[in-house]
């Protein structure tokens, strides 16, 4: 269905080799996935399937692609839009029109379907994707998840035979991304869909992959069997990590392969000594919060402490009300009745530097936070404000990520170096809190270690404090001492983040399923039970 | 590099015959009160440019957009001419205060005289659209809107920092005393009733008439066009330096003009 023969590719501006004489062929119904660090040419490889690249983007493109027979070096990208349906990373970016319904008949309309066919197609998608009861919400309305899945239905609905798709579930929510996966996965088998996907989140895609494609920096790939791929790969999901910490002579990918080859690890590792921390002061402290946006309460009286020296995170469904728990804390949002302080100061009370040395907050777009032309600019910028030394942010920055040049566009950089920015220019002014929205969006394991050093690091300080919201139980798993459970804009659930993650199987990370019922929740929980040190990472 | 300050679209040699032809009878339609002999010709002049400037234009469209202008410009032109659209009615138009124009001149600094010409009349078009602003005058604003961008976009590249600033702002005065001479050309001859000492005499010499005119759009210029260019030149050297970057970033980031190729195996 899709084949590249020797396919090689420049991008203008540059002298590296993005890819370098790749050959493969993917057949039909195969569902393959890209992996690769990020700024490797994932997003690159999959824009070359449908001839974005090298036609929108120029470039050189050696050697050939074909799809269903058709080399993109002689059609345009649009010639091929019956054939390929490609959902981007941000599905809100790719929106045309304003509700659910018109957005399915956008791309049929411009395929110049026959009326019929498109009201029978429509119907169709709606019941595929579970959309029905959207079909006529305005799209700004659509929470994360049903935006991904009616991104994915306006591409299906041109009954494309090859599904393209950029970091699909990097916005949802856990029992979000399941849903998506699973009804992509069924597409295949029931209609033998051709699917490329490039996913940072791992366990959450290797179940589904048939094969994947492993991109290295320098321009090489290789494609081959899950199994062999992840054998030697530095990218590799936590239940891979496992397998080779314990030394199983078989990688296993799912929970239930590795449940059957650990069972004696689970009956001889010991119990791990639960670490008691000293009581310590309160950092944040939120009583009987409210807010509602008209008639719908997005926090209902919610009651919470946040002690000095904890990581705390706030967890919970797409639209359960944690941005607006942590705006409210910040003060970029006034609640409706209750009180929040932190270090006893109310937080809409704070102004100017003094607020900028109490809190730092860093929201789910942390472009939001750079206004300036350049990286350079940003980090002066945040030296002026916070009368440091001139280069101090920009060396903070550097020591976050080496690689980023200073005369860089802030919107240019990739995901992970954007947060790298806004946390170097948030940390630059040494705040006493530090509030994260939804931090791991789009950042590859490797950048993902290293915000979980940096966090550890700066809650280990004294008399600090670090909320964060994330969907990612694999981060809350490494790095939080306690996990506060968000629904419908109630506190559900409050507690060591031990006892909240093993309460409920969808929210469990995988090590933890693998484990179950010993508590324990990561790699290195395990070779701490079985008095071992690890090299898992 | 040498794309990078390029202009994105040129006017092939085609395009540039047909936009001299257009000019000239445009121009012609501008003029035609200073040289018709009588009253009766008057009247059969200003039938026929009423009908053959709009005419002439949207031809002069039609072959411009016909060669040379990729799905990625067409797109940005539509986006530009969209805000232009929306920026104009919000100055209520009253003595010529339309904050459109700055914009107009930005984009065609950074994209070119030729994509400055097309915007600038598909701008204007699509704010007749929105603020009902049709009637004979509007194929001649369209053609000083375009003449506009034409001009902004046409002054070297090298310029760069504030000499650039000082540039459009010197182009933001000229743009807009030429265009609020032009369409005083064009006002003029009904503007007044017929018995003033500023009205347009038909049949009169053209010295007699250029006189009347003269005094008339200074007149005028001082009500439209200084406020104009006051407007214009402090929004541009209040906006132009992000504005500037951002139009500059999109255009490298979409790739204009890049070269894209095929070969059998690297170099």
């Amino acid at each position: 269905m899709i084949k590249f023969s020797n396919v090689s590719l420049v991008y203008p501006t540059s002298t590296q080799t993005i890819l370098e004489g790749l050959t493969f062929s993917i057949v039909e119904g195969e569902m393959v996935l890209v992996i690769g660090s990020t700024g490797t040419g994932k997003s690159s490889l999959l824009r070359l399937i449908n001839g974005l690249v090298p036609h929108h983007t120029g470039g050189i493109l050696a050697g050939d692609v074909t799809v269903d027979g058709i080399s993109t070096q002689l059609v345009r990208p649009g010639e091929l839009a019956h054939l390929i349906g490609i959902v981007g990373q941000n599905p809100s970016s790719g929106f045309v029109t304003d509700t659910v319904e018109e957005e399915l008949v956008f791309s049929m309309e411009s395929l110049n379907v026959a009326p019929d066919v498109m009201r029978k197609r429509v119907e169709e998608i709606l019941d595929l994707l579970a959309l029905a009861p959207l079909r006529n919400r305005a799209i700004s309305t659509l929470s994360g998840g049903e935006q991904q899945r009616l991104a994915i239905g306006s591409a299906l609905v041109m009954h494309p035979k090859i599904l393209v798709l950029d970091e699909p579930t990097s916005a949802l929510d856990p029992i979000a991304a399941e849903e998506v996966l699973s009804i992509i996965h069924r597409l295949v088998h029931d209609l033998s869909l051709t699917v490329v996907i490039a996913e940072h989140r791992l366990e959450r895609v290797i179940g589904f992959a048939d094969r994947i494609i492993h991109i290295a920096g320098d321009g090489q790939a290789q494609i081959d069997l899950p199994e062999n791929i992840l054998k030697n790969s530095v990218i590799a999901p936590p239940i891979v990590h496992l397998s080779r910490a314990l030394k199983l002579d078989q990688l296993g990918l799912s929970v239930r392969d590795v449940r059957r080859m650990t069972e004696d690890v689970r009956r001889n590792g010991k119990e791990n000594p639960q670490v008691l921390k000293d009581p310590t002061p309160t950092a944040i402290l939120i009583k009987g919060a409210s807010i509602s946006y008209g008639s719908h309460l997005a926090l209902k009286n919610v009651d919470a402490l946040v002690m000095e020296g904890e990581i705390v995170a706030l967890m919970g469904r797409n639209g359960a009300g944690k941005s607006s728990l942590l705006q409210s804390i910040v003060g970029v949002k006034e609640l409706d009745r209750g009180e929040i302080s932190i270090f006893a100061h109310p937080p809409m009370s704070l102004k100017g530097a003094v607020r900028r040395a109490t809190v730092g907050y860093i929201p789910q777009e942390p472009s939001d936070l750079l206004y300036a032309q350049s990286v350079a600019q940003e980090c002066a910028q945040a030296d002026k404000d916070n009368g440091i030394a001139s280069g101090s942010t920009y060396a903070l920055l550097q020591g976050l990520v080496p690689s980023v040049s200073p005369a860089t566009h802030p919107r240019d950089l990739s995901e992970g170096q954007r947060l790298a920015l806004a946390l170097a220019v948030v940390l630059s002014a040494q705040p006493r809190a530090l509030i994260l929205d939804e931090p791991t969006r789009g950042l590859d394991y490797q950048s993902k270690s290293l915000l979980i050093e940096i966090l550890k690091g700066f809650a280990a300080q004294p008399g600090r404090a670090v909320v964060i919201a994330t969907h990612d139980v694999e981060l809350v798993a490494e790095l939080a001492d306690r996990v506060i459970f968000l629904s419908e804009g109630e506190i559900v659930a409050d507690g060591p983040t031990i006892d909240i993650l093993l309460a409920s199987p969808a929210f469990a990370p995988q090590v933890a399923k693998v484990m179950a019922p010993r508590r324990w929740l990561t790699v290195n929980d395990v070779m701490r039970a079985l008095d071992q040190e690890t090299d898992s990472r | 590099m040498k794309y990078l300050t390029n202009d994105i679209y040129r006017f092939s040699g085609r395009s540039r015959i047909a936009l001299a032809i257009v000019s000239a009878t445009v121009f012609a339609g501008f003029t035609w009160p200073f040289y018709v002999q009588s009253q009766s010709s008057a009247h059969f002049a200003q039938y026929f440019f009423w009908a053959a400037v709009p005419a002439s234009i949207f031809l002069l469209i039609a072959q411009l957009s016909d060669s040379g202008l990729d799905a990625k410009s067409v797109a940005l032109l539509g986006t530009l001419a969209a805000l232009l659209a929306a920026l104009r009615p919000l100055g209520a138009g009253a003595v010529g205060l339309e904050p459109m124009w700055f914009l107009l001149i930005l984009a065609a600094r950074v994209f070119g005289s030729a994509f400055g010409f097309l915007l600038g009349v598909l701008g204007m078009l699509a704010s007749a659209l929105l603020t009902g602003g049709f009637g004979p005058w509007l194929a001649y604003q369209l053609f000083a809107a375009g003449l506009v961008g034409l001009f902004a976009g046409s002054f070297p590249k090298r310029f760069k920092g504030r000499a650039e600033i000082l540039l459009l702002v010197l182009i933001a005065i000229l743009a807009s005393l030429i265009f609020g001479l032009l369409m005083d050309l064009q006002f003029w001859p009904w503007a007044l009733g017929g018995d003033t000492q500023l009205s347009y005499l038909p049949g009169a010499p053209i010295l007699e008439n250029l006189n009347r005119f003269i005094t008339f759009h200074f007149l005028s210029s001082m009500a439209w066009d200084i406020p104009r260019a006051v407007l214009t030149s402090t929004l541009i050297v209040i906006t132009a330096p992000a504005v500037l970057s951002a139009l500059r970033r999109t255009k490298t980031k979409a790739a204009f003009l890049t070269p894209v190729e095929f070969s059998a195996r690297l170099k």
